[in-house]
């Protein structure tokens, strides 16, 4: 029997819901009990789990606690989605004042429990896989839960989105003149924005070693005006260990 | 004085009710959201306009389609944009498919096993396999046409001001028909069968009002003035001046008042007490067939009243893909220094934006209240009310709870607003 948990912290539930989405599958593996997920049951263990998902950002000093605690009780502990891999969308906050935004939403600012950033669950504990995306694709969940029961590596790309659009036969929405991340963001969602016309707002985040330079240099010669290229890429991904490693060095 | 807190499970988001005690007696209930802030207001603010649609989307994984219709509809009151009939047709079949997803999530995965006395639906299924099955079929309905319509269920991708980056082909949509009118049949079924659920008797009493978006020729969803039972009757722009914030008492929690003063309720029973005439023919068919009219007052038949509405939902789908035409005409317009405000009805109820920009479209303020900051205020009064004389402590967490759930409570969506405790 494998015992798996599913955990929350700062986040929409748009992860979470990937679950509800496959649970046919999940029931034909057998042999799962899913011990804890508030959002779906009402009875709930906190004891020994084989795999524990976790969604949502370290927002809070108790959550730093019970990150820790997870990683204690967890053989595996995979992040599900944006946040949980890389702060998500309100880690765009990490690069802001962080008293004049808590002001600015929170008329009683002191009530506010707080980390002044939001954290991937990395920065706390070792994390033994990251499923990207926001929200992430349902369909790669099915792939690592039933990795980690045949005890192999989860086969999921690691190729640009611009690979993805080759593949559909999209024309290139850059070229066309729409500011597209697809070039140095990891594909997994099926290129969908390209698909829609529109480009690429990198929700599932940037491949190894992305060319940030060049395409920032493309960008200025395309003419896209203002902060574009610095607003896209510090979105949903915002505190990703890339842009975060290339902040830092710039500042 | 005596505590007793309870972890809220099969919710949105993660809260717990407080209930405080003393000398035996239940003295007051308070609902606890405990999320971590996220922030949304402050990072929208020096961004561009455009970004509105996938930022806000991001507070709620399962409803970001209302997020998104509320925004785009600031936006475009701001500017000035006028929208197509058949993009405004293609926008409400869009957020037909939220509806549909969001309630079938809450009906069969949250709300059900209540009724079962079950922790789960999965604990249901062991004994009776095919409602998992149906309630799967039923949401994937929902979620098909947010998916064709905006690439992919959660965080759609497609929505701009004055339409969409992609529309639709006529066969993409049409090919979606015999699985709606197949669904249709079975989430009949479902509302029937429900219907022969046990209630327990709750009437929501006292001064409150049931508010939602009228509109005067449909079942509001998209747009719509905002009216209460009592005869409020207001346009989106007066929202800030009627539904007035307070503090209360010795909490830091923030509450939302009619005029400051007056309880409110927003959510599928305000829209089916103030809209009921107009629901679709099968939707108003079966309202009747299960003597199910307004004023619906009893939460716990909330169940009911979403399943009306899913059926409501699929019909009008249909109806919007026999006659939709795929719009050719993309809207232009300029930014100016301007404010807006846009309000829809989320699956939960009324939610309302506001933003200003500057003349180059940055925002320079953002102002969102989501349904269910709005309804904490009746959700603890109606879990009081429930167990102010229940004795067992085992009933008293069970029955708070379930009070609780009957209004699907979005605590990853209120979390932004209501100060933490």
């Amino acid at each position: 029997m494998i015992n798996i948990g599913v955990f929350k912290f700062a986040s929409c539930d748009g992860c979470q819901l990937s679950f509800f989405e496959i649970v046919e599958e999940i029931l034909k593996i057998g042999d799962i009990n899913i011990s804890f997920f508030l959002e779906a049951q009402s009875k709930n263990r906190f004891d020994e789990f084989d795999i524990s998902f976790v969604e949502g950002s370290i927002s809070t000093p108790e959550d730093i606690e019970l990150i820790k605690k997870i990683r204690e009780k967890s053989k595996k502990v995979v992040t599900i989605g944006a946040c949980a891999t890389s702060g998500g969308i309100q880690s765009i906050r990490n690069y802001l004042n962080y008293k004049e935004i808590l002001e600015y939403v929170y008329p009683s600012p002191e009530y506010i429990n707080s980390l002044e950033k939001s954290h991937p669950s990395s920065d706390f504990i070792e994390v033994d896989y990251e499923l990207r995306g926001c929200p992430i694709n349902k369909k790669h969940l099915l792939e690592v839960i039933n990795s980690f029961l045949l005890n192999k590596t989860p086969n999921l790309p690691r190729y640009p989105v611009c690979l993805e659009c080759k593949i559909k036969g999209n024309p290139c929405v850059l070229v066309l003149g729409k500011p597209c991340l697809g070039s140095i963001t990891v594909a997994g969602c099926g290129s969908i924005c390209p698909s829609y016309n529109r480009g690429c707002y990198g929700c599932f985040g940037p491949i190894e070693k992305p060319n940030i330079e060049h395409l920032q240099e493309i960008f200025k010669e395309k003419g896209f005006k203002g902060d574009m290229f610095e607003d896209i890429l510090t979105s949903f991904n915002a505190y990703n260990r890339t842009y975060r490693e290339q902040y830092e060095k710039e500042s | 004085m005596k505590k007793r807190v309870d972890i809220l499970t099969r919710v949105e988001g993660e809260g717990k009710i407080i209930i405080n005690e003393k000398d035996g007696k239940i003295e007051s209930v308070v609902l606890n959201i405990f999320e971590p802030p996220r922030f949304i207001e402050g990072i929208l603010v020096g961004r561009k306009y455009d970004v509105i649609p996938d930022i806000t989307a991001r507070i709620c994984g399962i409803c970001p389609v209302a997020y998104q219709m509320s925004g785009v509809q600031a936006i475009e009151s701001a500017f000035g944009i006028d929208v197509s009939r058949e993009v405004e047709k293609l926008r409400k079949l869009y957020y037909y498919g939220e509806w549909i997803q969001s309630h079938s999530i809450h009906v069969f995965f949250l709300h059900l096993p209540d009724f079962y006395g079950k922790s789960s639906i999965f604990e249901i299924a062991k004994e009776r396999a095919e409602i998992l099955k149906d309630a799967l079929r039923i949401k994937s309905v929902g979620g098909k046409i947010v998916e064709i319509i905006g690439g992919r269920v959660v965080h759609p991708v497609s929505v701009k001001a004055g339409g969409f980056t992609r529309y639709p082909e006529k066969e993409e949509l049409k090919s979606l028909i015999p699985l709606i009118e197949e669904s249709i049949e079975l989430a009949k079924k479902y509302t029937e069968e429900f219907s022969k659920l046990n209630f327990p008797e709750d009437n929501i009493i006292g001064n409150l009002q049931f508010v939602s978006l009228y509109g005067d020729d449909e079942y509001a969803i998209l747009n719509g003035r905002i009216v209460s039972d009592r005869g409020l009757d207001i346009d989106k722009d007066e929202f800030k001046e009627v539904f007035k914030e307070f503090q209360v008492g010795s909490s830091t929690a923030k509450k939302c008042r009619i005029y400051g003063k007056n309880v409110y309720i927003v959510g599928a029973m305000s829209r089916f007490n103030n809209n009921y005439e107009k629901l679709s023919d099968e939707a108003l068919r079966l309202s009747k067939k299960i003597n199910l009219s307004p004023p619906v007052k009893n939460s716990f038949k909330s169940i009911l009243v979403r399943m009306v509405e899913i059926v409501h939902s699929m019909e009008k789908a249909i109806e919007i893909i026999k006659t939709y035409e795929k719009p050719e005409v993309e809207t232009e317009f300029k930014t100016k220094r301007s404010e807006g405000t846009g309000v829809s009805e989320a699956p939960r109820g009324v939610l309302w934006h506001k933003y200003s920009f500057d003349e180059y479209g940055i925002i320079l303020s953002a102002d969102i209240v989501p349904p269910t900051s709005q309804n904490q205020d009746i959700m603890e009064i109606n879990t009081y009310n429930f167990i102010k004389f229940m004795t067992e402590k085992e009933k008293i967490l069970t029955f708070a709870e379930r009070v609780v759930r009957n209004y699907d409570p979005c605590i990853s969506c209120a979390t932004h607003l209501i100060s933490l405790d």
